[in-house]
């Protein structure tokens, strides 16, 4: 037993290529199943959506998923009964990177041979991978975004207005005024958006009368409603600040505000820039709650351009494009404030870190 | 000011923080022109005591007068009374999203409402005071901690108190950089600014200070010159301190 034990060992101390092989087998595995679909689907067309059907259910496409799915665990068992016998560091990376490549490979080429089992598959591409009912929406998917990101700016500038405030009174010594920032913050926060939206633009704008269109009363909810949370992200920042720069502040002569103003807030606001990024990203996501209040054409966000597109052609693939325009409004948004965060972060490190 | 007036006076100030009794009954004068340094164990209660005297701290009890106006009144304007006393703490406390120099200058600007060019030239004479001029465009974060204390004492110096408060502001620094921050206070001293001094460096205390107290249990225990304080303790407990940091 010993025997073999040392014999296994010395044999894996030879095997730095083998450490590579897994690698590039799990690579290629899953780059066959993402790749060689992808290819096959583009290459014999997606439209109409029948040829979709016949190339999953292909010869070709059989060859792919078999081919990547013994790939792919290959490099599994492979990476996993080898990673620890590796002789260097590099080498056990390249194994573990190999054996997590391939099991990535069996999943997605496991998915794809039991979805194209499904005895109903063929709806289900009818319904959602109908391309060729797209083309005619598309402008008003553009348009979609472009409210989206319209209804989500605006009501996060009226948020920010209203959190700075609210989150001011909310930090007061005082109950009296503390009180009604508390009740302002936790109705807001402790109540759906969904309930929100139609009862302040069902029960009190159209209750009442009021001269408000659905548009208008879209970006003042999400505002208030913004606010809240908003209110208690400055309200952490302001509390993260040492008390020190308060004291300094003031043994200069400076009042609460100026001290606030000068001293305390440039330095909160730093800070709050990651969790105010968080609630923008969320509030993005959740303008889609206005397709509730019946905007009109010109005025629909994404998720009522969706849902119209659907019930006008009675198929579902507006909903995929759905996904897609909000992940086009929603990854640059991402990808601008982490920059943004960094050059804050390297210009005053002090004051983030 | 009537004449006679001291500069500080605390009367029967007692201090609670919840339940926890911290300044028990303290009664102090400070007159124009002395160097008082406070000295005591940690918990004793001496930075709390530092801080009623600019009302950081308010008291719980007894009043604090200020060249014999009551500021401890509900009616008397802290703000002012701030402008008139520096102080300078442990922390540095800097604000560090600010120059050096807009350090000195924003409450300058803001508080005195001093204008630009008034507000620099006065900044740059402090940081030449302090040695740092040079340092006018660097950031907190880009200074030592010696350099940062001395901004932080130049930017009290530059409303022109009448009295400055020092809270420990050697205690966070590494010992090479005491120094030049005890010789900065030092000259204070000698060009005659009224200063309240929380301290550990003893060297310091007997060399600078005109008056020494110390501190323990919120009570003052004693009170004297500082040499002959360091020479013969009368109290017990400051024996068994000085015996200890000496």
């Amino acid at each position: 037993m010993e025997a073999i034990r040392v014999r296994t060992r010395d044999w894996f101390a030879d095997q730095v290529p083998v450490s590579l092989a897994t690698l590039a087998l799990g690579a290629a595995a899953l780059g066959t199943v993402l790749l060689g679909t992808l290819a096959l689907l583009l290459a014999r067309g997606l439209i109409p959506h029948e040829r979709i059907l016949r190339t999953l259910t292909s010869e070709a496409q059989s060859g792919v998923l078999y081919a990547s799915l013994a790939g792919g665990l290959l490099a599994l068992v492979a990476g996993a009964v080898g990673y620890r016998r590796m002789p260097t560091r590099p080498a056990r990376e390249a194994a573990v990177s190999g054996a997590a490549l391939g099991a990535q490979a069996v999943v997605v080429a496991a998915f794809l041979l039991w979805f194209r089992s499904g005895e109903t598959v063929d709806v289900f591409i009818r319904q959602f991978f109908r391309f060729e009912v797209l083309g005619e929406f598309a402008r008003q998917f553009v348009t979609g975004a472009k409210n989206t990101v319209i209804l989500a700016m605006a009501g996060e500038a009226i948020g920010i207005g209203i959190g700075l405030a609210v989150a001011l009174l909310a930090l007061s010594r005082r109950m009296a005024v503390r009180a009604p920032a508390r009740t302002y913050i936790n109705f807001f926060r402790g109540t759906p958006l969904l309930w929100q939206l139609s009862f302040f633009y069902f029960g009190i704008v159209l209750g009442l009368g009021l001269d408000v269109t659905a548009y208008q009363a879209a970006i003042v909810i999400l505002g208030i409603n913004a606010g809240a949370y908003t209110a208690e992200v400055f309200r952490a920042g302001i509390l993260s600040i040492e008390r020190g720069q308060m004291k300094a502040a003031r043994s200069l002569g400076m009042s609460y505000f100026q001290a606030m103003r000068y001293a305390i807030l440039p330095q909160a606001f730093r800070r709050v820039i990651p969790p105010l990024t968080n609630e923008f990203i969320t509030l993005i996501k959740d303008t889609s709650l206005v397709v509730l209040l019946g905007l009109t054409f010109g005025e629909r966000e994404i998720l009522s351009v969706a849902r119209d597109a659907y019930q006008e052609t009675f198929n579902a693939t507006p909903w995929l494009a759905g996904a897609a325009a909000y992940l086009v409004v929603t990854l640059p948004m991402i990808r601008i404030v982490t920059m943004l965060e960094r050059r804050l972060r390297s210009g005053l490190a002090v004051i983030v870190g | 000011m009537n004449h006679g007036d001291s500069l500080i006076r605390l009367e029967a100030v007692h201090k609670w923080f919840g339940t926890l009794h911290v300044l028990k009954g303290v009664d102090l004068t400070v007159e124009g022109g002395e160097v008082l340094v406070i000295i005591g164990p940690s918990g004793s209660g001496k930075s709390t005591l530092l801080q009623t005297i600019n009302l950081l701290e308010e008291p719980t009890e007894g009043r604090v007068l200020f060249e014999g106006r009551d500021i401890t009144d509900v009616r008397s304007n802290l703000d002012e009374v701030r402008t008139h006393i520096g102080m300078v703490f442990q922390a540095f406390n800097l604000f560090p999203h600010m120059t050096a120099l807009r350090n000195v200058t924003i409450a300058l600007r803001k508080v005195l409402r001093l204008s630009e060019e008034e507000a620099s030239e006065r900044a740059m004479q402090e940081l030449r005071h302090v040695g740092l001029e040079h340092k006018a465009d660097a950031y907190p974060g880009q200074l030592s901690g010696g350099q940062q204390q001395r901004v932080a004492i130049a930017r009290s110096l530059a409303m022109r108190p009448k009295l400055m408060l020092f809270d420990e502001v050697t205690s966070a620094l590494d010992p090479e950089l005491i120094q030049e921050v005890l010789d900065v206070m030092g000259r204070l001293a000698e060009e005659g600014m009224t200063m309240v001094v929380v301290t550990h460096e003893m060297g310091f205390a007997r060399e600078v200070g005109t008056r020494m107290i110390f501190m323990d249990d919120g009570v003052i225990l004693e009170e004297g010159s500082p040499r002959e304080m360091f020479a013969s303790p009368r109290h017990k407990r400051t024996q068994s301190f000085l015996s200890r940091l000496l």
